[in-house]
């Protein structure tokens, strides 16, 4: 079996959070694609060394792929899209069990003005979709899944990942189908029965900085709902974050005044969602009103 | 502690370990020991702030009827919601007996 030890492509050095990675290929185009879907976790400015390699292979089997992590297989997929998507999957993993002093939580985020805006919630809410249609719509991207909130400095850093479209959200945001001629999806990849949409330099999704957050935003997907934003309690907003928390218990005490500052100190709404262009402008008309109201552009507090 | 406890002579003191975020009306409380998070509703809330190790039962509740303006009926109502808070707590682990 051919090694990508020495091999033809390799990507710079990528960053998730606190995860460290580079990718390698034999396979020239394989390498391309990689380069494009990772676009966003590029760790330009940091010069700390790459601690975990990702090598794909192409196998003796015709078409399929070997994924290797640190030279352990790890995984073999039939089309290269897949085996890009195993490593999105994996940098996913690996990147939230690496937190640190993070917080993190199953939710999307995105940055406008300076502000930041959580959006917490399940796999099945809509979260991904409305960080996808806000992106369009020409909010900052964090990320679509992971969301890291620096308890420290109270703040949400990026996490650029590629941006994961399920079947569910095809139509409505058809544009960004990587399939499609002239789309703005072009340079991602269908992984399984997914798109990897592609953010960054280039791909008309920019990606965000790091903010402090002034909006909690938590999305249920309902397609007989009118759409709508309701604001919601302290209370409530604590819990849909705190259910919504990933490394909670870990973090213990710290991690519930945090929870606290962020019930408290952000402006909270639960949203009914069924047209998603719909709920692209409630939540940029929400975020844009307040930008406007507050002196030199914040938007915190009630 | 036995299975009658909290009579009205009983100081309930809050156990280290807790963290609180009060939320509207309500306190949020995470138990670094039992790993728990749970939601104090604001009678709850006044109960487990009057937990200092200082006050017997019965004087937590006298301070709760004292300042609702209570009548001796409600008063009595309101020292069996102390005693079952209180009670509640402990189960949980977040309250304790306070030492001599």
């Amino acid at each position: 079996m051919p090694s990508a030890r020495e091999g033809a492509h390799r990507t710079p050095s990528l960053r998730g959070l606190s995860y460290r990675f580079a990718v390698r290929t034999d396979d020239e185009r394989l390498g391309h694609l990689v380069d494009a879907v990772l676009a966003g976790l590029r760790d330009t400015g940091d010069t700390a060394p790459v601690e975990h390699w990702y090598s794909l292979t192409s196998s003796d089997r015709a078409g399929t792929v070997d994924v290797r992590r640190d030279d352990e297989e790890i995984a073999r997929r039939q089309r290269p899209g897949d085996a890009v998507g195993w490593v999105v999957w994996d940098v996913n993993r690996s990147a939230a069990e690496a937190s640190g002093d993070h917080l993190l939580f199953h939710a999307g985020a995105l940055e406008a003005g300076g502000t930041g805006v959580l959006v917490p919630g399940a796999s099945g809410s809509g979260k991904s979709t409305l960080v996808a249609g806000l992106v369009r719509a020409g909010l900052g991207y964090l990320t679509d899944e992971l969301a890291a909130y620096d308890m420290a400095h109270g703040m949400l850093v990026p996490y650029p990942k590629p941006i994961t479209v399920k079947p569910g959200s095809f139509a409505a945001l058809a544009d960004m189908d990587p399939a499609r001629p002239g789309g703005t999806g072009s340079g991602g990849a269908w992984t399984g029965e997914e798109w990897q949409v592609t953010v960054g330099e280039g791909t008309g999704r920019l990606i965000g900085r790091p903010c402090e957050p002034g909006f909690v935003v938590v999305p249920r997907y309902d397609p007989g709902a009118e759409t709508a934003l309701t604001r919601l309690s302290d209370t409530e907003a604590f819990f849909a974050l705190a259910v919504n928390a990933v490394n909670l218990l870990p973090h213990g005490s710290t991690a519930t005044e945090a929870l606290g500052r962020l019930a408290a100190g952000c402006r909270c709404y639960a949203l009914a969602m069924s047209d998603l262009d719909e709920a692209c402008r409630l939540v940029a008309g929400l975020v844009a009103e307040a930008g406007a109201a507050a002196p030199g552009g914040g938007a915190r507090g009630h | 502690m036995g299975t009658e406890w909290p009579d009205g002579g009983a100081r309930p003191a809050r156990r280290d370990g807790a963290a609180t975020v009060p939320l509207d009306d309500n306190v949020a409380l995470y138990d670094e020991v039992g790993q728990l998070m749970i939601l104090l509703n604001p009678s709850a809330a006044a109960v487990w702030e009057l937990c200092d190790g200082t006050r017997t039962l019965d004087e937590i509740g006298h301070a709760l009827a004292e300042a609702h303006g209570a009548t001796d009926a409600d008063a009595a109502v309101i020292g069996d919601d102390v005693r079952l808070t209180v009670h509640k707590l402990a189960d949980l682990g977040l309250v304790v007996e306070a030492g001599p």
